[in-house]
Order: C-alpha cells, then structure tokens, then sequence
C-alpha cells in the first residue's frame, strides 16, 4: 500500500495517466478509508479511465458494470439459472432424493449466474469494481446500491446473505444527467473532474501521441481551450482532444490554420450547430 | 466568526470546522467529520493535500466543490468569505394574492362587471361547476380561497388518477396464455418464458412558468398547480421566468405551500416585470438542458407568449428545447379568451414548434392536460 498521495504520481505517469495533486490525494484515501468513490464530470474527461488505470496500478481484475435504464438486479447482481434448473428437475424425478434435497440442490451455487456486482465481492482477490454511468440507472437501483456499498454485502433470498470475501475498491462515475440520492453520495467520497488546463492537457496528448511536436501540440490545445469556453452543444473532451490530435497526425498537418481546422472538425466537434458555429468563426480560434 | 487560532487543540478546530462547513450549506455527518480526523493523521502538514482530502469528504457537488475552496480559506486562513447562506424559511411574510393587476394587452382593458359576477353569484353544487370555469383573473378575493381549495382538490384528483395509470402494468408479470403456446414444442414444459411488457416508462416534465407582469392574474395559480404537479410526481423540474430564469425545483418540495410561495416571491425579484422569454430560454438552454431534456421529457411552457425580446432568438431556443424533449406543450391564459389568435410576435414564431397549445385561464382547462400527460 502507498504512504502517501504523491506516491500514487509517477507511479500513474508511468502507465500513461496523467494525474494530478487533486486526484491523487482522493485516490489515495479511497485505498486508505476503503470508501467507495463517486467521480463526476463532463462526458470525455476520463473518469472511467481513471478506474481502468487503478485496477492496472494495484495489478488486479476490474469489473465493470455500465448502468442503463431499467438495468435491475437480475442483470445486476444475480440470476438463477432458469433453463439449468428446469432439466435438472427433470432428471431428479426418478431420483430418491427427498424434496429438501433436491431444493437445496437446485439453489445451490451451479445454478446460480453472478452479475457483475456478485463476481467484485466474491473474488478472492480484491478487484476493482467500475459501475459506470450511475446517473443512467434508475433511483430505484440507486437505493438498492447502498446495501453493498456500505455494507459489502448482498442478501439474496434463497441462499441468505453473501458476505464479501474481498472488500472491492469502488469506483462510481457519473455525467451528472440529474442529481443522485443523498444517501448513495453520503456513503462516496466526491470528485468533481474538470476539464484539464493547458499544461495537464499537453502532457495527456504526449503520453499518447509522443511523437508529436511540442509547438504542434499547443497550437492544438489552445484551439480546444477556446471551444471549450464557447457554448458549445457538446463539450469536446480529452477523448476528442486525443482524437483529433490522431487525425491531424494521420493528415500529416504541421501546422493548424483555418483551411484545416475545418477539414478535421469532425474529430472534435459532433454537432452539426457546433460545426456550422466554429466554420464561421474559424479564424477567431488563433487570436 | 469562526476562526481555527481560537481553538486548543487541533482536533477541536476540525470539529469546529465541520461545523462551520455545515453553517454554510455542506452536508457534514459525524461520519465525515471522523474521517477528515483520520485523514488529517494521515497528511499532516501538507495543506494542499489535506484540502483535497476533506473536500472530496465534505463535499457532494460541483457547486459545493467550488464554494468549498472559499469555506476552507476563510476558516484556515482567514480570508474574506464571500458564500451565499442558505435562505431563511422564518418571517418570511405570506405571498398576497394578485388581486388587482389589469390586463394590460389586446385592447381589452377592464373586464366588465357581468364577467366579474359570474362567479360570485352562484351557489351550492352549482358554484363548484362554475369555479371549474371561473377565469383566474375574475377572481374576487371573496371566493378566492374556495377556489384555491377546490383547484388543489380536484389537481390532486387529476395527478392520482395519472400516477394510478403509470402504475399499472409495472414489471414483467409472466403471461401465461403465451408461455404454454410457446412451450408446447417443449413437452409442456416451461423453459421460455414469455413476459408481459415492462413497465410503462416514467416520463420527465419540465414546466417553465412566466411570472412577467402581464401574467400576473395567472401566475399565482399556475404556481400553485405546479405545486401540486411537483408533489405528485417525482420527476418534475420547475423554473420561472420573466427577464430572467430561476429554478425552483427546490423550493417546491418544502412541505407548506405558503412557505414555498413566500420565499419564491423574495427570491423573483423580477416578478412582474417585463418578459424576455427567448433570452430565459438561452439560459436554460446553456445551463440546464443537457441535464434535464432527454426523450422521456415533456415541456410545459405556462406564458401568454408576449416576448419584449428577440423573437427570433425565441424562436431558435425553442427549437433546441423541442429537439431535446418528447413533447413540446404551450399552455396559454389568453387563449380562454374570445377571438384570441396567437399572432403577437412571440407567439407567431413559437406556434410551429408547439405539439399541443391550449389555455390555461381556469381550472378545467389545467384538469385538460390530463389528456396529454396520459399518453407522454
């Protein structure tokens, strides 16, 4: 385990994830308070990034659940295997077992099918559990979080409550689409993500792009830190900042002007509004 | 003011700091405040690093992220707080009831005085069905309250019917007539199952409420059906507006409407003033939309469309809103008016992104949206 936050920096650096103090620091007392913890942001700024990286730096499994609406417990957490049970019903009918016995046998461990949420807890290793895009999944899910993210633990009606063999480190994400409960982010540690500035930005794209000029690279991110400020339909993040760095790459451009900004916007910009916007105001985005 | 040199021990100052943290809005628990105890341990004498830790403990949004910056430096430091408090619920003075407001457009001036009887003269089982048509702004201070409590009733009414149909069908019961037809190619046996449909989703309503002078008459008791919307229904979000845009979601959750009512009345200061819908509308657009519209969100614009402002900003901002919600609805007051057509500027331009316009002038009219909220 790690002392202290700043040990977590170059540690992150070297799996290519820039971090900063902020982050680290709630990293860090995530793995020491054994908190789960809830990263908010805008769509593309890294946040589900964040959860791959960590399970990568403590060398463990990540398991992700990515939440939609109507996602339930079945798809969730648990489900008995329906078919599997039938057939062996089925052939338990010549049997001599008595009734309890074949209950018991038919609720047994074979038949049960773990979700996501089950397969964190019940890992003999800790893992790293993602659940991803929270805000998606209905309130009702919400509540029903809470047991095991306070508790470690999972009630399931016909084998009893599931104890967690290994505590998971919890990594919540969401694009804050409406407002969660107060209870599932009183029991969360809390990171707003923000957009990076230029000099966090610049060492993203060389960690992935390193062969690209420095010079290049800042024309490019001051682009992008200028539409950020516009009121734009939609944001770009880091993931299009990185796209559009590949584009411009793979265009073999060595130097932004207006003629090619325009040619790449795709990369970046995935509005129509937005794109009729910034053709129009091209050239304003060098001064 | 609270201040961490007045204090003995360390631990004390980040006690009291929890507790000048919850002064100014965050939500502190013991829970949180132990922890910040460990953490402290854990980082001591490296400020930066132990700010970061207590704000991830203490805070729960971006906004209080950003106010937690200036908590933190006022009581450490020192510095100048410059955080909102939170608004007082006391002596809040209760909201008065519009009462006499005149209709300022469309030439009509003053209404009659067979129109201002029409609802005072009546009795009996009789004065409720002419309640249900009495034009909001007939109203006379004597029957007000009749009407208010009869508008709450039969509201109430409206939004339990609608919450008993949205119930129904939930989750997937299995439906047997199909499982067996299905299952006969299997032995009789039940190996597919076949369920009923899911639940009926739950739709969003956003409601943006005019409160600009010329509303006046009307928005007291459009305030109050949203009011009993809001309370019916969980996924209600509300705003009013006249030259600028306020959410008030939040306050319509406070248990006494008279309470609610007071302090939005302190907070629009801009209540009764002119109207500036398109520019209301950027805002929303610019700061909420993307959070609040989605598929499932059926727009409810309570305005009698008299835009001062831009009418072709209207007109684009209308059309984001439209292109993000399910169902676009203008509720009008006017429109309970004879001959009303909707040709002033601002209505003209809005009427092609409309999917329902009708009025709004008294209760039946409200009870009508029953109809359209069924099938969002």
């Amino acid at each position: 385990m790690f002392n202290h936050p700043s040990e977590l920096i170059p540690k992150l650096d070297a799996l290519d994830y820039v971090v900063d103090e902020e982050l680290a620091t709630v990293l860090f007392l995530m793995m020491q308070l054994k908190k789960p913890l809830l990263l908010e942001g805008n769509p593309g700024v890294g946040k589900t990034e964040a959860a791959y990286i960590l399970a990568k730096l403590l060398d463990t499994e990540l398991i992700r659940l990515q939440c939609y609406e109507g996602l339930d417990v079945q798809a969730a957490m648990y489900e008995w295997n329906y078919q599997k049970q039938l057939l062996a019903i089925k052939i338990q009918e010549q049997s001599e077992l008595s009734a309890e016995e074949k209950e018991s046998l038919i609720f047994s461990d074979e038949y049960l099918l773990k979700r996501p949420l089950l397969q964190s807890i019940l890992s003999e290793k800790t893992t790293v559990l993602l659940i991803d895009e929270i805000d998606r999944a209905d309130e009702e899910f919400e509540a029903f979080l809470l047991e095991l993210l306070s508790a470690y633990q999972i009630s399931i009606p016909e084998l009893g409550t599931v104890k967690a063999v290994s505590k998971p480190i919890v990594v919540l994400t969401s694009n804050r689409t409406r407002e969660l409960s107060d209870a599932l982010k009183r029991r969360c540690l809390y990171f707003w993500v923000p957009y990076p500035d230029s000099s966090k930005e610049l060492a993203i794209i060389k960690k992935h792009i390193p062969e690209i000029e420095d010079q290049l690279a800042n024309q490019i991110i001051g682009v992008i830190q200028k539409l950020r400020k516009l009121k734009l339909d939609k944001t770009p993040g880091i993931a299009e900042t990185i796209d559009w760095v590949k584009g411009i790459m793979a265009l073999d451009i060595k130097e932004l002007d207006e003629f090619n900004i325009s040619q790449s916007l795709s990369c970046i910009l995935k509005s129509a509004n937005d794109t009729r916007l910034i053709k129009q105001e091209a050239s304003s985005l060098f001064q | 003011m609270a201040h961490y040199t007045d204090y003995h021990s360390f631990s004390e100052a980040f006690i009291a700091f929890g507790s000048f943290g919850r002064a100014h809005g965050l939500n502190i628990g013991i829970n949180e405040n132990t922890e910040s105890l460990i953490t402290a341990e854990m980082l001591w004498g490296e400020e930066d690093y132990m700010k970061y830790a207590i704000r991830s403990l203490y805070c729960k949004s971006p906004d209080e992220f950003e106010s937690f910056d200036i908590i933190y430096d006022r009581f450490w430091e020192r510095k100048k707080l410059t955080v909102k408090s939170k608004v007082t619920y006391k002596n809040q003075t209760n909201l008065t009831k519009p009462s006499k407001a005149s209709l300022v457009m469309l030439g009509e001036g003053e209404s009659n005085e067979d129109e201002q009887n029409e609802a005072r003269s009546t009795s009996g089982a009789n004065a409720k069905e002419s309640f249900r048509k009495t034009d909001f702004a007939k109203v006379q201070d004597i029957n007000s309250e009749q009407l208010e409590q009869l508008a709450d009733e039969l509201w109430n009414q409206m939004n339990l019917r609608l919450k008993r149909r949205l119930k129904m069908g939930k989750k997937g019961h299995i439906d047997l007539q199909k499982t067996i037809r299905k299952n006969i190619s299997k032995g009789g046996t039940f190996i597919d199952l076949i369920k009923k449909k899911k639940d009926v989703q739950k739709f969003r309503l956003l409601v943006l409420l005019d409160v600009s002078g010329s509303m006046d008459k009307y928005s007291f008791y459009l305030l109050r059906f949203i009011y009993s919307l809001r309370s019916n229904f969980e996924n209600v979000e509300a705003f009013i507006f006249s030259t600028r845009l306020i959410k008030i979601t939040e306050y319509l959750d406070a248990k006494n409407i008279k309470e609610s009512l007071a302090i939005l009345r302190h907070q629009a200061d801009n209540w009764s003033s002119g109207t500036k819908i398109g520019s209301c509308l950027k805002d929303f657009n610019e700061r909420y939309a993307k959070r609040m519209l989605n598929g499932r969100t059926m727009t409810l614009i309570l305005s009698d469309g008299l835009e001062t402002g831009d009418p072709t900003l209207l007109e684009d901002e209308l059309k984001k809103i439209k292109l993000r919600s399910k169902k676009m609805v203008w509720l009008n007051p006017l429109k309970g008016m004879d001959g009303y057509e909707p040709i002033q500027r601002g209505m003209k331009v809005a009427m092609p992104n409309i999917d329902h316009f009708s009025s709004a002038h008294n209760i039946e009219s409200l009870l009508s949206l029953e109809k359209i909220l069924i099938n969002a």
